[in-house]
């Protein structure tokens, strides 16, 4: 990995003899690569500048990421991807500063805090034990295709008040979403079709509550035409961003952290026999997973002003990228950082993000996560990795995920 | 006993509320409410308040006699 090109300049600028490299972080790669890529790169460089897309700041370590999210008067989130300054999509709050963000956040975090996850819980917890027992018998499955993005798509579906049979519109256009997202070329059209069919999916469902007088009792998308901001009803741009955002945010991500907690369930008999005997430490287990294996490989941002920053002079619209995959593996932040310790105490891993942009959805996705666990281990206690070519993940320039996990166990004759 | 949230350290990574339910809820930030303040712990609340303290990533949540 020793493609630093130069300690000098690059593209007319002094980098002050900061490290240069060029690195295209979007192509597939072996399983588990990313966290191996931003170890080295966070013991190697705290921070280099990739000369990739228009050139972009890379930080590597838990200090100086950590930073990024908690100053958001000089990191804006008006780009959260360092190779696309000026995106084609507008995800609101996601790339919304203050003082607007919190107004949009008041508007759905009721609709994603504990109370309301708790309220959901026993339709999600149908759905996905419906979902495993309809596995059971088949002895093996795909776990990304058949239950991986299938479940918190459901989920999620159910939380917002869509029938989950929806679900078969919105797994496909969440893969060809992501599939751009990374700066891959070919994937920009397919991202771009894929965007305007949830537009389209929202504009039509919001036309059919419009008329409404009172908002649909558990009905996201209603809900949002009933709330204000500034005293004003949302914009039907307002309400397209939001929706799309919830839909790509909420969805890719689950899927991505569930194939990876599964595969590390599949490879850890002693894990899967430590949670059956003692479900107490699922929550444990599931911060774990977000700490040991981030799908996030970095986050980006905006620079809003001239600054010194951990050692580099950033100029007003450069762009950051902080590898929260790397941050949360850093030694000098974590006590065995390179270990996955399932019942690790006082774990304040930066998996949904930090500051004000924390995830929305972490109350939900925690819920998700725990309650595959539960109802997994109770269907289909013993199984395994079933691959005869090592799996792959997708590229890391967005959210990794693995692109399959065979997974087989035995079925009771 | 009293339960004492350093509204600096605290990070909002929402694990206190969830804890301890009956004693601490989240404001409409997703923070815990009660960021900077000190409230008494009823005693039937002692435990949660012990895991809440005990589960906070920050180490933000102070337990005094």
């Amino acid at each position: 990995m020793s493609d630093t090109l130069s300690h000098s300049e690059t593209a007319g600028r002094d980098l002050g003899g900061c490290p240069v490299m060029h690195r295209d972080f979007a192509p597939a790669q072996a399983a588990g690569y990313h966290w191996e890529l931003a170890d080295e790169l966070r013991e190697t460089s705290p921070v280099f500048f990739n000369a990739f897309a228009q050139g972009y700041w890379v930080f590597t370590r838990h200090d100086a990421v950590r930073d990024i999210y908690k100053t958001p008067e000089l990191f804006s989130s008006e780009s959260i991807t360092p190779w696309q300054p000026d995106p084609i999509y507008r995800f609101v709050p996601t790339q919304i500063d203050a003082p607007d963000h919190i107004k949009y956040r008041r508007i759905v975090n009721p609709w994603f805090s504990p109370r309301a996850i708790d309220a959901a819980e026993p339709a999600m917890r149908a759905l996905c034990r419906r979902l495993v027992e309809e596995t059971a018998p088949a002895g093996g499955c795909d776990f990304v295709t058949g239950f991986a993005l299938r479940y918190p798509t459901e989920a999620f579906l159910s939380v917002a008040g869509i029938d989950p049979a929806d679900a078969d519109l919105f797994v496909p256009w969440v893969e060809d979403f992501f599939g751009g997202f990374s700066g891959d070329p070919a994937g920009l059209e397919p991202m771009a079709e894929a965007l305007e069919g949830i537009r389209e999916y929202w504009v039509a469902a919001l036309a059919e509550r419009r008329s409404d007088p009172v908002p649909r009792e558990g009905d996201l998308a209603s809900h949002l035409l009933h709330s204000t901001f500034d005293g004003r009803p949302l914009t039907d741009s307002e309400l397209l961003d939001m929706l799309t955002v919830l839909v790509l945010a909420g969805l890719d991500t689950t899927r991505g952290t569930m194939g990876y907690l599964f595969q590390h369930l599949a490879e850890h008999p002693e894990h899967r026999q430590r949670l059956i005997e003692e479900p107490e430490l699922i929550p444990s287990a599931v911060e774990e997973v977000l700490r040991f294996y981030t799908i996030i490989f970095g986050d980006g941002r905006k620079v809003a002003r001239d600054a010194e920053f951990h050692g580099v002079q950033l100029k007003q619209g450069d762009m950051v990228y902080g590898l929260v995959s790397g941050a949360n593996r850093d030694p000098r932040a974590y006590e065995r950082a390179g270990e996955f310790v399932i019942d690790r105490e006082r774990n304040n891993h930066m998996g949904f993000a930090n500051g004000p942009h924390r995830c929305l959805g972490m109350h939900l996705a925690r819920r998700e996560l725990q309650l595959a666990v539960e109802e997994w281990l109770r269907i289909i206690p013993d199984f395994q990795v079933a691959a005869a070519e090592p799996l792959e993940e997708r590229g890391g320039g967005a959210m990794m995920t693995l692109t399959r996990l065979p997974l087989a166990w035995e079925v009771p004759s | 006993m009293k339960l004492t949230v350093d509204g600096p350290s605290c990070m909002g990574h929402g694990r206190c509320y969830l804890m301890a339910p009956d004693l601490l809820t989240d404001d409409e930030e997703g923070y815990v409410t009660i960021r900077d303040q000190t409230i008494d712990v009823p005693d039937d609340q002692v435990e949660a308040a012990e895991d809440a303290a005990g589960t906070c990533p920050e180490q933000a949540i102070r337990l005094t006699p």
